[in-house]
This record gives C-alpha cells, structure tokens and sequence, in this order.
C-alpha cells in the first residue's frame, strides 16, 4: 500500500514543484476560475418556432426521421411510429408514461431487464432532457422516463419523444438548464456512425441504426 | 502491414529518427494518396463547420483559457477529482509512469480474474504499450473501435489520433477482416466491412465483463469522467461490463461540468467537421442498476508533470487531441503518421513526444515542421506549436552540442569555425577568398552549384546553391574608390 501512496504524493509534489505559485484548492482556484473570458455566443437568437426547425433540419442531416405532432395526438403519434416501423418488441424505461405504451404490441418494461433481454428487444421508446437545435443533438439525462444507458444502446431502433418546450438552440442554452450538474448523461447527435475506412460515412455500427424523433408542439 | 523491415516502429525509444523513418511512406505512392484522401476530406469538412461559427475565435480564446488555467492549478483539481470520483463509488489510482500503469492495470484484472477485456480506443493506452503488456501477461485484448480493429487485426500501427487507419485502404481492410474474421465472398464495401466488424464484436461486447476506456475529459467539479465517440463501441464498453478501467492522463482534468460547453464544440469541429460527434458519454463514479458497478480510474503521469514546468513548454499538455494540427500539417501530409515514431504523430507529437522522453530520444522530432503555423491557427485550445517547436530546437542543440561524440560533428565543427571567423574581420576575408577559389569547382556554367560533397550534400540534395559572385561587395567598394583616387 505504502507504494500506491508514495506514486500518488509523488505525481502531486512533482505538479505543485513545476506549478509553483497554483491554488492549493480548487475552491481556492475559484476567483481565477470565475475571471476567465467568455465572449462566446451563450444565448441563441432564434424563437420557439426556429429552434423547432433548425432542430427538425439538424436531425434530418443526421439521416433521423422526425415527425411532428400536438400534445393530444402524440399517443396516435407514437403508436403510427410502432406500425411503420415493422417492428413488434420493443422495450420501455420504468417511468415512461402508461398512454405510449401503444397496444398491439409487445412491451417489455425495464425494471432490471437482463442484457439479453433487452438485445431480443428490437426498438426502444423513451423521453429526453433536452434537444440542442444547433448540433440536432438529444440529451439523455438517464431519468425514469429516459431509462438506463443499456435500453437506448442494443435495440436497433430507437424513438425519442422530444417537446418543443424542451429545445434550446446552443450547447450553452443546454448547460445553463442543468441546475445540478448531471451525474449520467448521453448526449445523441445522429445515430450511430463511423467514418473509419476511407472517410465513408456509415450509418449505424454498435449503437441504433435507426432514430426517430416525434417533437411534440407543447407550446405554442 | 507485414512485420519486418517495413513495419513502423511507435516506440520512441527504438524508432529511427524522423527523415529516415519517412522514407518507406515518401516511396509508397499507395500509401501517400489513402493519406491525402483522408485528410482532404476531414479538411474540407471542417474548414466548413468552423466557418459557420460566429464566434469561433471566442470559443478558442475561452478553451484555451479554461485548459491553462487548469494546468495551472492540476495538482488542486486532481485531488478534487479524486475526492468526488471516489465519493461516487469509484477508485483512483496514480501512476508515476507507464510501467506502473500497466502494472496497476493487470492487478486490477487479476482481481477480476479476467481473462479477456474489450476496449474503447484510448491514445493513452498505446502510448504505455498496454496491449502487448496484457497480451503477455495472458490477459486477451479486444480493440472494438472499427479503425482499432483494422489495425488489431492487421498488425498494424495507428498513424492519426482521431482516425488511426487513415492509411489503410478498403481493398486491405477487406484482405485483412476477410482473413482474420474467416469470411469468404466479403465485399470492400465500406457498409460491408463495418457490418462485419459489428457481427464481429456483438458477443465480445455481451460477453465480457471487463472494459478499458480513456477519458477526453476528467471534471473535477464532479469526479465524471467524459468519452467523445462515434460508433457505439465506447457506449457498449461503458454500460454492459461490470468494471471499467479508466486510464487517463493527468492533464486531461477541467474544472467544471460547464467547461464542456465549450470543449465539445470546439473537439467535434476539428477533429471530424462535425457539429456535435454521435455519442458523447459521462459518468459519475458507479451508478447502481446503471453499468458497471466498479470503476477504477488511473490517473498517469508519465513525464507530463515535467512539462508543466516552463510556460512554453506548458502550453503542449492544452491539448484535447483533436488532430487538427496533424490535418492541416504540410509535412504530416507528405510523410503521414508513421514517420513520427510515436504513437502521437504530426504537429502535436512533434512537440508532446520528446518531452515526455525527456528528450533523451525523439530529438529529431522539433525538426519535423517548416514552421509555417498552420497548426496554430486551427488549435481549438490555441496551442503556439511554432514557438514550442523552437524552444525545443534550443533545447536539443544544447543538450547536443555538450555530448562529445557532437563534439566533432561535421555540422557542431562547422558551428564553431563560422563562431572563430565571423568574429575576426581579416580572417572572415581570408575564407571568403578561399571559398570562392574552392566553390569555382563546383560551380557549373549556369551559375549554380547543383551537388556538393559530403556534408555539403545535405544542401544539393534537395536543392541548388547560387554560386559566390566574382567580387563581394566589399571588395567592389575598395576597388571603385582606388579608381576615383
């Protein structure tokens, strides 16, 4: 043990020798932190409405379907979704709202599904924290109705419910909606994508092939 | 990609010195124009992206602060880090160097029993030579990022950080998965080959319960880790195994969450022309229910802290690794990454590489530039490589020249004789005589010198010398006033 110590008080003597004049804290690094410059753009200028289709345009850059609906239909919406997808069993995080869970289907719920539980699934439906217009960028904060990482990773289709209320247009606009800082995330710009052999981009290599994105106009 | 002569060395220590190492690839058209495919191709992609960007210099000013002022403080943000990481389940290790990394690795998986483990592409990992350590010791590796396994699978050595197969074509990716995955009728279409590569690693990632990450990103703030990808790969490693390995340089610590608002919209603009990168992933220690349910992070040092020291020097360890230095490099472009003899090849690993040897090897590297600054102009985080690159010329001439085997270099001799008759007017006058008698032979009717011998020859051979005018100026000002005399 007493080695493990030793490396650990020598890396740090090594930093604080080459750094001499460094806060001891981070709190105490505080004040310098605060005085950093930032001129960069943190409010976007675009209303509900251009959010809302710069959002639909990022999205469908990526090659993800985007479907748009009123907060009565999304249920009609979600289950039109289901059908043209020609898929029958999907999976759902816990806390997703019992009226999406469309009929006709086979719904498995994840309350601690096995692994090869959820890879039998072949679409996952869930809710999100935030889209970010700019990068057509959905953000998972893994709460119950977004569900664990594993549920929007295996299956090969997935649909995310995003509403209208819940697009900012920048990144920073997204941070500054985190009142905490999130201890899980997973930011989701296009589905999944490599581009390693001769800088061919292609769709789809361990994550969700297919995203689908119904924006629910909750405001007007 | 065969082993042998032709087969790049990564290990600083061993490789051969820059222009010798460039010679197979400037004599390998194939390999040259897979290179300059690439690299036109991400250029175009982000010359684009980042033109979109009103407030692009903005965005670099405040990420390049952010990164200096974190280096300033690291020894403060580390053991933040540490103290909110292990708070939220997960456990730190420090390593003084590489050999103690990879020590602390395999006890890890030897608690683990592991047998095997599948990794995410991590430069940090090459960089200590963790595989082949691994492989050794009996512990099987499993690359899963697509360009990870070309290389794996081929033998192969990364020659980019972002995209480390830029230089193997879809004709050898199709030789090498065919041969290595046993499929016969296999396509070089790229769709083809990534299916492949998926079907590949399916039940590698469902079945083994170990993963080894890095991390682009370390926040102090909250003791997250975070992971910028494309393919899923790192998704999958993230969340079904039960441990996950960390290993992260020192540097790689930011002081808050928020801090990521700017780093990953610079990182996806320069190293893909990408607004936002696919996956980005962050995790906080261990999350019940959620996966792996012991993490271990291993913090390396391995000759960073050295660098902290000077502030030019300082400056290199801003780096987020984006690759747009190495992109917009003109001889990276030439020579592509093998060159470098390192697995950190181009503007970056010119300067990041001999420092972390202390510059007991990769000497040759701060001469691999023109200088031009390209690379600082497209530096997200502001990096004035030029100026660190002569720094380190400074360094390495000194060191050199109080060697005595340098003692009696052509080149140091030649130093000191210049020294001896720059300093002294009648004997600069003497050479410049004898030099324009002994240059006469050399000289050929066009006025030009076209090839000189021995160390002369490092200047013929690329290029023409204007042989000495008949009179120096000096000589014709003396000469005009004996005559209006």
């Amino acid at each position: 043990m007493s080695a493990v110590a030793d490396s650990r008080r020598q890396v740090l003597d090594r930093i604080r020798a080459a750094t001499r004049n460094s806060a001891l804290t981070a709190e105490q690094a505080a004040g310098a932190y605060a005085q950093l410059a930032r001129e960069y753009v943190r409010q976007g200028s675009l209303n509900a409405e251009g959010r809302l289709e710069r959002m639909t345009e990022r999205l469908r850059e990526y090659d993800a379907e985007v479907v748009e609906c009123a907060q009565e239909g999304l249920a009609a919406a979600i289950a039109a979704q289901l059908v043209a997808s020609g898929r029958r069993r999907f999976v759902a995080p816990e806390g997703l709202p019992p009226e999406w869970l469309a009929g006709g289907f086979e719904w498995k719920i994840d309350r601690d599904l096995a692994t090869s539980e959820v890879e039998q699934a072949e679409g996952v439906v869930t809710a999100c924290f935030c889209g970010v217009a700019e990068s057509g960028t959905i953000v998972l904060h893994h709460s119950a109705a977004e569900g664990r990482r594993v549920i929007t990773l295996l299956p090969d289709w997935q649909l995310c419910v995003l509403r209208a209320s819940q697009i900012v247009e920048t990144l920073p606009e997204y941070f500054a909606r985190c009142q905490q800082p999130p201890t899980l995330v997973t930011w989701i710009s296009g589905p999944s994508a490599t581009a390693d052999i001769e800088m061919t981009r292609i769709k789809g290599v361990h994550g969700p092939r297919f995203l689908r994105v119904i924006l629910v106009r909750d405001k007007s | 990609m065969s082993a042998g002569a032709e087969h790049p060395i990564l290990d600083p220590a061993l490789a051969p010195p820059f222009p010798v190492a460039a010679l197979p690839v400037l004599r390998n058209p194939q390999l040259r124009k897979n290179v300059a495919h690439a690299i036109e191709v991400i250029q175009t992609k982000r010359a684009r992206l980042v033109a979109e960007k009103t407030d692009w210099q903005e965005l670099r000013a405040t990420a390049a602060a952010i990164r200096e002022h974190a280096l300033e403080n690291l020894s403060a943000y580390l053991e933040q880090f540490e103290a909110r990481c292990t708070a939220a389940g997960g456990k730190v290790h420090w390593a003084v160097d590489a050999a103690e990394a990879r020590r602390i690795i395999l006890e890890l998986l030897r608690e683990e029993k592991a047998d095997e483990v599948i990794k995410i592409k991590t430069m940090t990992s090459a960089e200590i030579q963790l595989n082949p350590y691994l492989e050794t010791a009996g512990v099987g590796t499993y690359e899963t990022d697509l360009a990870e396994i070309i290389l794996q699978l081929g033998e192969g050595e990364p020659s980019h950080i972002v995209v480390p197969a830029l230089h193997v074509n879809r004709s050898q990716v199709r030789e090498i998965f065919a041969r290595r995955m046993g499929i016969e009728n296999l396509s070089d279409d790229p769709k083809a080959l990534t299916a492949a590569a998926r079907n590949y690693l399916r039940q590698k990632f469902l079945a083994v319960p170990t993963a080894i990450s890095g991390a682009n990103f370390l926040i102090a703030e909250t003791g997250a880790v975070a992971v910028v990808e494309s393919e899923g790969n790192g998704r999958m490693c993230l969340t079904l195994p039960k441990t996950m390995i960390t290993l992260a340089g020192i540097e790689k610590v930011l002081p808050r969450f928020a801090d990521l608002e700017v780093m990953l919209q610079v990182l996806a603009r320069s190293a893909t022309g990408e607004r936002m990168n696919p996956y980005t992933s962050l995790w906080t220690g261990v999350t019940p229910g959620d996966g792996p349910q012991k993490f271990h992070v291993v913090l390396l040092d391995n000759g960073r802290s050295s660098i902290l020291k000077g502030k030019t020097e300082r400056q290199t360890l801003r780096c987020i690794r984006c690759a747009a230095c190495m992109n917009s490099c003109p001889v990276y472009r030439q020579t592509g990454g093998h060159a470098y003899g390192s697995v950190y090849p181009g503007p970056i690993g010119a300067i990041l590489t001999p420092q972390l040897m202390h510059l007991r090897h990769a000497q040759s590297l701060p001469y691999a530039s023109s200088l031009c600054g390209a690379c600082y102009e497209v530096c997200p985080v502001k990096i004035n490589i030029p100026e660190v690159l002569i720094e380190l010329r400074a360094q390495v001439t000194d060191q050199e020249r109080r060697t005595l085997g340098k003692f009696f270099d052509p080149m140091y001799l030649g130093m000191r004789a210049a020294n001896l008759i720059f300093s002294r007017a009648w004997l600069f006058h003497a050479a410049q005589r004898m030099g324009r008698i002994g240059l006469r032979f050399f000289t050929r009717g066009d006025g030009w010198i076209h090839s000189l011998p021995s160390v002369g020859a490092k200047w013929t051979q690329t290029r023409g010398l204007r042989g000495l005018p008949r009179q120096t100026f000096h000589a014709w000002w003396a000469a005009r006033r004996k005559e209006a005399r």
